[in-house]
């Protein structure tokens, strides 16, 4: 590579094309072992799939079988690296690549909406890096150089930097790329431990290691009346159980700090002006670069215990995003927050919203409108028949109990006060507000997200009302947005359609200017 | 960024439920209503006729069969009462489908969100001489709005009117919109 044309440009009207580093194939092997047994760890592992493979073939014919699917592995790299190439013409990327289908691809400056530099540990000694770049398209249309030179991917992020980043481009008084790199948020130690309480982390690990259960059922099965348990379990049945409860839980609590420690560890975000940049990871280093102009809605996050313990973690969402709520992870996420740092932060990125609302604040802005009662006794109903459904299901048929009538009753008595309980708790919990070009619409039962966004990034709309709904006179408005749906229930007729209104004409006349 | 944020008055805004609607063809319903009975008849085929493995629940088979025919004459009537009140609107700016009748539904696609048009049509449709117009937005996520029953002269002129407002947009409207 020459130092004239460092990303293969055109050069003399013939494009100058580049290659992955050699390295890369290793890389690739590497990464793509790692992804297998990541994605199959819980089923070779906990369902003993992989026990009974062993048994039924011997451990000579699966080395073998492994040392075939290796060699292939490896040629399927090397055709891999040899067919993939890209370089830069002008501001355009163009990636050429494909196995058996050739493809290629082409992004342009103009349609990219974030970039993504990855470090796994093992990539490090090489000093080479996995970079991605999504197009307004969304996550679908994540294209990824696995195994380039740091140097090389940070000019690639230049060279494609949007145009309103472009200096001149952005602001008369300080062009983005003049502008210095000043730090807004650094995480704690302290706020890695809470996030990781706070997080879905501990739910998420706890069903990953769910297929163990049987195992470990079988195992202490066989090995606990081997065990002399009298000298160090406690002699109460109840509180072993107790004690037992409180030891998984601990794990997993444990687990969730280490995994959000692996995540997170050195998390910083600098603001660059229109570019918003954060890093992070213990071995995984990751550095992700945010467009404000791209930015479509930013979301507070807040579960149950981090309700509790007072913290949460906002999600800034751009176009197109795939998975819902449960691919977050992938998305620009600032973590370990208290609810003043996330007010300080949404206030930060949405820029004329601090303007608006008093800066101490921030997020939580004016009140919010709760929807019509109705919608809690529709809930009501509809808890209720789940947990009858679900207990009838369970008690009589999955695990058929004989219960005497006064178990029962209470049974009865009970679950109309949990429907109720947590019919209330949602419609608390659910809320908007309008605060002049933004709306905030929150939503939940025990944890709690709030959206917030600008009234112009609304991508269309759905005023809906049931028989019901129209006797009782409201709505309700489902709103698409670039990260989703985001549905107000149970308006008031009269609200739902003047919110609608003034929703259609922010965002049509937006475009307009 | 250049944010706009100018006051509105909300009592002048332009009101959707003051929208003119024009509703949709009336060969909708009864396309609509073979398509249901085919969907329903294979439906209740499979009830008849697939075997039951206990001689006891055996003799009782043609019930269901019965049950899912009678539920499926419902939903051909109510299919075809539905297909008769859908309407749609197009405005200067926007684009407004309206259907449903136990629960009814108004979307409104403003088109400045449009990305592309695809016209699409199965060979019940095309007997019936109608089209769908399917309309996307930004963001990869499939199909915003799907506009079932114009006719292919009503579905081109729309289309064609789309296809002259997305070329007059300007190059990029998804990412202009800075906040």
């Amino acid at each position: 590579m020459s130092e004239a044309s460092p990303l293969g440009e055109r050069q003399g009207g013939e494009l100058k094309w580049q290659r992955l580093s050699p390295w890369a194939v290793l890389l690739l092997l590497l990464s793509g072992s790692a992804s297998l047994l990541r994605q199959h760890m819980p089923l070779v592992l906990g369902a003993g799939a992989g026990l009974a493979l062993v048994e039924r073939l011997g451990l000579r014919e699966l080395a073998l079988g492994g040392a075939v699917l290796l060699i292939l592995a490896v040629l399927i790299s090397l055709l891999y690296y040899r067919r993939f190439r890209y370089c830069c013409d002008g501001d355009v990327l163009i990636v050429q690549k494909g196995l058996l289908e050739h493809r290629e691809f082409k992004v342009a400056a103009r349609h990219v909406q974030s970039i993504v530099i990855r470090q796994p540990v093992y990539m490090r000694p090489f000093g080479l890096v996995l970079w991605e770049v999504e197009t307004l398209a969304g996550e679908a249309s994540r294209i990824a150089l696995p195994g380039i030179r740091r140097e090389r991917a940070e000019a690639l992020e230049r060279e494609l930097r949007p145009p309103e980043q472009w200096p001149g481009v952005a602001s008369e008084s300080a062009p983005a790329a003049e502008r210095q790199v000043v730090p807004c948020f650094a995480i704690s130690g302290k706020a890695i431990v809470l996030h990781g309480l706070a997080s879905r982390s501990i739910y998420l690990i706890a069903a990953m290691l769910s297929p163990l259960v049987r195992p470990l059922e079988r195992w202490l099965h066989d090995r606990l009346p081997q065990l002399d348990l009298d000298t160090w379990m406690p002699g109460s049945p109840l509180l072993a159980v107790l004690v037992g409860l409180l030891a998984a839980l601990t794990l997993l609590a444990l687990l969730a700090i280490l995994a959000a420690w692996w995540r997170f560890h050195g998390f910083v975000l600098l603001d660059a002006g229109e570019r918003q940049i954060q890093r992070s990871g213990l071995f995984h280093r990751q550095e992700q670069t945010l467009s404000l102009a791209r930015l479509q809605v930013v979301e507070w996050v807040q579960t149950g215990l981090g309700r509790l313990l007072g913290r949460g973690y906002l999600v800034c969402h751009q176009y197109g995003a795939l998975g819902g709520d449960a691919g977050e992870s992938r998305r620009f996420l600032v973590p370990g927050l208290s609810e003043a740092q996330g007010a300080a932060l949404t206030a930060h990125f949405w820029q004329t919203y601090s303007r608006q609302s008093d800066s101490r604040q921030g997020a939580a802005g004016q009140p919010l409108r709760r929807v019509d009662p109705s919608y809690r006794r529709v809930l009501f109903l509809r808890y209720l028949l789940l947990l009858a459904g679900g207990a009838v299901l369970v008690l009589g048929v999955l695990i058929p109990l004989e219960l005497s009538w006064p178990a029962w009753s209470g049974l009865a008595a009970v679950l109309p006060l949990l429907a109720a309980v947590l019919a209330h708790w949602r419609w608390i919990a659910t809320g908007w507000a309008q605060e002049q070009g933004f709306l905030r619409v929150r939503r939940g039962v025990v944890g709690q997200r709030t959206g917030i966004f600008p009234m112009q990034h609304l991508i269309s709309l759905r005023l809906q009302q049931s028989w019901l709904q129209r006797r009782r006179g409201v709505a309700t408005l489902h709103l698409e947005l670039a990260n989703g749906r985001q549905t107000l229930p149970y308006l008031k007729e009269d609200d739902a359609r003047r919110l609608a209104d003034t929703l259609l004409f922010t965002a049509e006349s937006a475009q307009l200017v | 960024m250049t944010f706009t944020n100018a006051s509105l008055d909300p009592q002048n805004l332009p009101a959707l439920a003051e929208a003119p609607l024009e509703p949709v063809s009336p060969r909708l319903a009864p396309c609509q209503a073979v398509l249901r009975s085919l969907h329903w008849l294979l439906l209740t085929g499979l009830a008849a006729l697939v075997p039951f493995m206990i001689a006891d629940i055996a003799a009782w088979q043609p019930w269901p069969a019965v049950a899912v025919a009678l539920l499926g004459a419902s939903g051909i009537v109510l299919g075809w009462l539905e297909a008769r009140r859908r309407a749609y609107g197009l405005r200067q700016h926007d684009l407004i489908y309206r259907r449903g009748l136990l629960v009814q539904s108004t979307q409104v696609l403003p088109l400045a969100r449009l990305q592309h048009i695809e016209t699409t049509s199965n060979p019940v449709e095309r007997a019936f001489g109608l089209v769908r117009l399917v309309c996307f937005t930004a963001g990869g996520r499939g199909a915003d709005m799907v506009l079932e029953g114009l006719t292919a002269d009503r579905a081109a002129a729309i289309r064609q009117h789309l296809l002259a407002r997305l070329e007059s947009a300007e190059p990029e409207p998804t990412g202009a919109d800075a906040p």
